[in-house]
């Protein structure tokens, strides 16, 4: 009966595709790609109501193996594509997103901006939410596109600038400011909309910044990290901290943005310039805090063998023994942590192998190790040692200072 | 630990998924996701731009056609854990109505009937002694005295065995004495009551049946793979559970070589539950191995220098069945657990317990799973804790004030609906933040620097929810490989993905890509079609076997001299380690396919030992395998196993007239016994006071000289046969020339008088004389040899069966069938012969000879019928 017969042929459909799909995970891009002939049968009558259709299902099994199969070619890929967006509608913007993204990875950046020109074009009915998402990023990436060519003709512009050509610098500095314009649009509309839009916002800061734009700039900035329908992105502190940076802010402003930056991530790669900036105020109740920053960096796995951040942190506890005042600070810092530092970063283990691979970094944790633990502590006792046999002028000086300073560790932990 | 510089454009948005959910077969395919200018300070050339799902990854091939096993099966025989038949509904009506109904039906009645005959004492116990004398089972009819106090049961259990017999059956009434004792004693007959006692039990089935759709106790694996220390020997460590209920655990050094190979015998330990799970951990050059069972979680400690023991520490014992159990990467002797009421706690073996969380609710939205996990973070401190709905982390220093989001089940990370977290995994060996978070649906990479939005997505397409996952972490350069495990499927995903550029200035951190299409495995089951060819109904055992739902995954890198192998060891429910290797192959030409059609001389000889090892482990075949084995006496009442005193004088009568009508093969045109002339009775017809066939056959199969019984049988059978065949020629010659009847109508009319004829009054088995009407229809083609084939037995075995006999016996309907079953269990013990099609007289030999018997190695048929 023609109901059996509909039944069979969905369940060959599912065959066909196990088939497909076991061939795929086994990188039989051949054999996938015969099967997928077959499959395409199931366009015909396709009653389907999943959310992936097989349409789409064509498209990205396609897709998939014109990227693997050895045989095929950008041209045979394009032209599948080409036919894959007559397809569906429903999926033709994110077909076409999707074809401009293999051209800009092929490096075929002017047919991606053409492709990028025709997507923005297209019009069907009216737009659903994904679509118009998709339209955006297509604008967006057009945008971008834009500013490629723009940073291209503003290096020809620099490099002529040096010469006197007048009259060819003119056309390039228009076609220039056009690409600026095209850019500038495009780019301000996403990165209104909330998102990690790092790439877009480096560019369209860039380009306000060339044109001197900084308040614009510093605005989007701003908005970019501290709007809070933005997802908590580092990097957007990052480039408010470098745009602060390069506008010669003052030290305030860059200290209360990588604050802010050392509230969400503690352990971010410019916590050791931040605290070093810090040690070097003058208030104490900044000091304090570069000391707070520089503890906290070490809790995390991902600074354990940083020889920079020991240094930073020996460099201040060091002075702080020396001049024997705020000895309540390290104090403070080291009761949570005296539980669990010493198995995490003292241990006769690391000791050995961080004297092992790194001298420099053992003898960094040396002296924190004997401020905060006593000259008698595992790690101190096996580095110094070690140090002493092999005749390392620093080590012997840091086992005379720890003597010096030994009482400090009975105040500390105490 | 550096940032990327730049991350992949994508939205952010938060609430509840908005896209619809499903398995979509080929989501994951097709898509570069997004791109990112991936040249640095290149202004001057074109940006090159890196997609988030790059083509580019390691290639690994697999070395050999399947896995191999790499430790002797274990000892003791495997019970499976139960399959959906089992539990569901099987009749063609709940099939019915399920096809109606989304959803399956479980068998309620059934699971409740095996209830009360496996435990009558706990069901019935007490009530059932104090009613033992009021109770009457016999079939005599009651004496007056005892009536006043006893009744009698054997109408009521009729009844109910009639019902059994119609079970399914649509038009099923009960039977009004049912209904009345049902109503009279549900309330007290019970030593539970009835109604808590299927509240029970449908809980337990559907438990079950849960645990069949997805079991989650075993999340995370019961394998673990000690790596060799520091000193670079190829002598790693491979902890498993074994026994036949996976409660001792073992240690055993294993040697990597081509394939891997134990050495020495394992450390083994016994727990007290069936171990769930293993986590292992290296913390400053020594192991951690943690262990979860149901109600209890041990660790040990395995000492970095090779062949040291290991030695437990500590165990604990939770209320609640735990469902998590971590190892700290940072601490050592640190571990987190969690529990199925919603706590968590960072256990210590030098502090003990620290509670950091207990909330029943899940976090973000509700969802009814007790599942929770946890697990540990880039810091030490800091605990990340995980349900279905998604991931926090705690700071166990002041848990309830500080703890942070690391990812929702939502819109934020462009969820589908539906889609729950199935396994967290903290990723500290590759990068000390990344996180991976496994939902039914995909797989997601995060970075607690930044929370919410997952750093890389992929929509891993396998068919059952990645219950397993083993991160190995690749040098500076090299892509980041994890592997993805199912548990029912024992499907094997392997994941390229990459967090570094590299290039000649060195590495800087960029953005994580997913490197190169991901790759399927070998499955333990993948193993079976290049084993030695088994019995059938060993294969079928293997196969269950080998089919056994995956319940964990280990892996390991391992580098000699140009090459780089990966070794991927696989653990079933059944308690069997499988491995495969993996050669990495750098920048080679794509290898022929071809390899992967034979295993190789060394593989197959370990499936030679590991077969000859299983089979001769499961030598004695487990209870359930056993032929069943039945008490006659319960089956029968004797009333109905006597024989009927005799035909009446008026079926004699008419069988007379119809036989003689028969021989005359003349017509019988009216059948009123007032017409009928009596013929005068053959005097060979009623046997001389023997006992009927049945009677004879059973006596003499229980007494045991059957086989004489038979050859007695056989012997008499072909004298009587040429005989029977003489008289019927001779009688067919006369006939010829009295009437026209076909031959053929008048034989069938003969054979099935003589049906009748034989079941009434049975054989004169000792009486050869006597000429035998039914011989001439199962008499020989003329060329079969006539002395091995005993062509006349079979009829009288199908009569005793045949309706009209047991009718006349006083069977009823509904005992019929179970006496057929009955018989046929008998049956089961010789096998029959194939059948050869066309040839009537071998189809109907019955295996009488030892040769037949003996030839166990052809298949058996199902068929119930009586064979001996």
């Amino acid at each position: 009966s023609s109901h059996e017969h509909k039944l069979n042929f969905k369940k060959s459909k599912e065959v066909c595709l196990s088939y497909i799909q076991d061939a795929m995970l086994q990188k039989q891009w051949q054999r996938a790609a015969e099967f997928l002939t077959c499959y395409v049968e199931s366009l015909e009558k396709d009653y389907s109501r999943e959310h992936i259709g097989p349409s789409e299902m064509i498209w990205r099994i396609g897709s998939e193996i014109l990227w693997h199969h050895s045989h095929s070619s950008m041209k045979e890929f394009n032209c599948f594509i080409e036919q894959m967006k007559t397809l569906g509608v429903k999926r033709y913007l994110k077909v076409c997103l999707e074809h401009v993204f293999h051209l800009l990875c092929n490096g075929q950046i002017d047919e991606a901006y053409q492709n990028l020109s025709l997507a923005e074009s297209w019009r069907f009915g009216e737009q659903t939410a994904i679509q118009d998402k998709e339209m955006k990023l297509i604008q967006a990436y057009r945008g971008l596109l834009d500013y490629y060519s723009w940073s291209k003709q503003k290096n020809i512009l620099l490099e002529h600038g040096k010469c006197v050509d007048g009259f060819a610098d003119l056309s390039v500095e228009q076609e220039m400011h056009s690409c600026f314009r095209k850019a500038a649009v495009n780019l301000k509309e996403i990165i209104k909309i909330p998102g990690v839009w790092d790439l877009f916002v480096k560019c369209y800061v860039d380009l306000l910044e060339f044109y001197g734009d900084h308040n614009e700039a510093h605005q989007v900035l701003n908005e970019y990290a501290y709007n809070s329908k933005f997802p908590a992105n580092p990097n957007a502190h990052v480039y408010l901290y470098q745009f602060l940076k390069r506008q010669g802010e003052s030290k305030k402003s860059l200290i209360s943005a990588l604050k802010i930056l050392h509230d969400i991530v503690p352990s971010h790669e410019l916590m050791i310039d931040f605290s070093t900036m810090l040690q070097k105020s003058k208030k104490r109740k900044k000091r304090r805090l570069g000391l707070e920053v520089i503890f906290a960096a070490l809790d995390y796995a991902g600074w354990k063998e940083n020889v920079k951040a020991w240094s930073c942190l020996a460099r201040q506890v060091k002075q702080i023994v020396i001049s024997e005042k705020h000895l309540d600070w390290i104090k403070q810092e080291w009761d949570s942590r005296k539980d669990w530092w010493p198995a995490f970063h003292f241990s006769r283990y690391l000791a050995k192998r961080n004297w092992q691979e790194n001298k420099s970094l053992s003898y960094e944790k040396a002296l924190v190790a004997g401020i905060l633990l006593g000259k008698d502590c595992k790690y101190f006792r096996y580095v110094s040692h070690q140090g002493c046999k092999a005749q390392v002028k620093r080590f012997r000086m840091l086992k005379k200072f720890m003597n010096r300073h030994n009482p400090v560790h009975l105040r500390i932990s105490g | 630990m550096e940032f990327p510089a730049a991350l992949f454009p994508s939205y952010f948005s938060t609430g509840p998924p908005r896209e619809e959910g499903g398995p979509a077969p080929a989501a994951g395919w097709g898509e570069h996701g997004q791109v990112l200018d991936g040249g640095p300070g290149r202004h001057q050339a074109q940006p090159a731009f890196v997609p988030r799902r790059s083509g580019m990854g390691e290639r690994w091939e697999p070395a050999d056609a399947a896995a191999v096993p790499v430790l002797p099966p274990s000892a003791g025989c495997w019970i499976p854990s139960p399959a959906p038949q089992d539990i569901l509904c099987r009749s063609g009506l709940c099939r019915k109505l399920r096809a109606g109904k989304s959803g399956a039906t479980l068998d309620f009645t059934r699971q409740l009937g095996h209830f009360f005959v496996d435990h009558p004492e706990d069901a019935f116990g007490s009530l059932g002694r104090l009613l033992h004398k009021n109770f009457y089972l016999g079939n005599s009819k009651l004496k007056r005295p005892a009536r006043n106090s006893t009744i009698r049961m054997t109408a009521l259990v009729e009844d109910i065995d009639r019902l059994e017999a119609r079970r399914g059956c649509p038009r099923q009434h009960l039977a009004s004495r049912l209904r009345w004792f049902s109503h009279l004693c549900r309330d007290w007959l019970f030593e539970v009551p009835l109604g808590l006692l299927a509240d029970c039990l449908h809980e337990e089935l559907m438990l079950q049946w849960s645990n069949l759709l997805f079991d989650d106790s075993l999340t995370g694996g019961a394998l673990a793979w000690l790596p060799p220390g520091d000193g670079g020997t190829h002598l790693g460590c491979l902890v498993h559970p074994g026994g036949p209920a996976m409660n001792l655990l073992y240690f055993q050094d294993m040697v990597l070589e081509e394939l891997p190979r134990a050495r020495g015998s394992p450390a083994q330990f016994e727990l007290s539950g069936r171990v769930r799970q293993v986590a292992a951990a290296r913390v400053d050059g020594e192991d951690f191995v943690g262990v979860r069972s149901d109600y209890h979680c041990g660790v040990w400690r395995v000492p970095g220098r090779t062949g040291a023991a290991p030695t437990p520490l500590q165990v604990i014992r939770t209320d609640v069945p735990a469902s998590c159990l971590t190892v700290s990467p940072h601490l050592p002797g640190e571990l987190s657990i969690c529990t199925q009421s919603g706590t968590v706690y960072l256990w210590s073996v030098e502090t003990g317990l620290q509670q950091l969380r207990h909330d029943p609710q899940t976090m973000f939205f509700r969802d009814h799973s007790p599942w929770r996990w946890s697990d540990f973070t880039a810091h030490p401190r800091v605990l990340s804790c995980a349900d279905r709905t998604g991931l926090q982390c705690l700071d166990a220093r002041a848990p309830k004030r500080c703890h942070f989001d690391l990812f929702k089940v939502g819109e934020e990370a462009s969820c589908q609906q539906g889609e729950r977290v199935v396994l967290p995994m903290y990723l500290g060996r590759a990068h000390p933040s990344q996180y991976l978070v496994t939902t039914q649906f995909s797989v997601y990479l995060l970075d607690e620097r930044l929370p919410l939005v997952p750093v890389l997505k992929w929509a891993h397409m396998m068919k059952a929810p990645p219950l397993f996952a083993h991160l190995m972490p690749g040098d500076p350069g090299r892509s980041q490989k994890v592997l993805l495990g199912a548990s029912r499927t024992q499907e094997l995903l392997l994941l390229q993905y990459r967090g570094k550029r590299w290039s000649s200035r060195g590495g800087s951190q960029s953005a994580c890509q997913l490197a190169g299409t991901p790759q399927k495995l070998h499955s333990i089951a993948g193993c079976l079609q290049h084993l030695p060819t088994q019995l059938p109904h060993r294969h079928h055992l293997l196969q269950q076997r080998l089919r056994a739902p995956a319940a964990g995954l280990a892996a390991a890198l391992q580098e000699d001299r140009l090459h780089e192998s990966m070794l991927v060891f696989q653990l079933s429910e059944a308690g069997d380690v499988f491995c495969q290797r993996l050669t990495h192959e750098a920048a080679q030409p794509p290898a022929p396919a071809s390899r992967d059609e034979v295993p190789s001389p060394a593989a197959a000889l370990r499936y030679r030992r590991w077969l000859r090892a299983l089979s001769r482990g499961c030598k004695e075949l487990p209870r359930h395998t056993w032929p069943p084995s039945l008490s006659q006496r319960r089956l029968f009442t004797r009333r109905e196993l006597e024989g009927p005193a005799g035909p009446s004088a008026l079926q004699r009568q008419m069988r007379q007239r119809l036989r003689q009508a028969m021989r005359e093969g003349g017509r019988i045109q009216r059948w009123e016994p007032w017409a009928l002339q009596p013929p005068p009775l053959p005097k060979t017809l009623e046997p001389a006071g023997g006992p009927d066939p049945l009677s004879a056959r059973l006596t003499a199969a229980w007494s045991g000289d059957w086989e004489q019984w038979w050859e007695e049988r056989t012997s008499f059978s072909v004298a009587q046969r040429q005989r029977a065949l003489r008289e019927r020629r001779r009688r067919q010659k006369r006939a010829r020339g009295r009437r026209s009847l076909s031959a053929s109508f008048t034989s069938s009319l003969t054979y099935q008088s003589e049906l009748s004829e034989l079941s009434d009054a049975g054989l004169p088995l000792l009486s050869p004389g006597r000429p035998r009407i039914l011989s001439q229809e199962r008499s020989p083609p003329a060329g079969s040899p006539p002395a091995r084939s005993p062509p006349t037995s079979p009829a009288p075995d199908e009569a005793l069966l045949s309706s009209q006999s047991l009718r006349c016996r006083g069977i009823p309907k509904e005992r019929r069938k179970t006496l057929r079953d009955y018989l046929s269990v008998w049956a089961e013990g010789p096998p029959e012969p194939p059948e050869p099609p066309g040839s009537q007289a071998s189809q109907l030999c019955i295996p009488s000879s030892q040769s037949q018997l003996s030839s166990a190695s052809q298949p058996r048929r199902k068929r119930p019928r009586m064979g001996f």
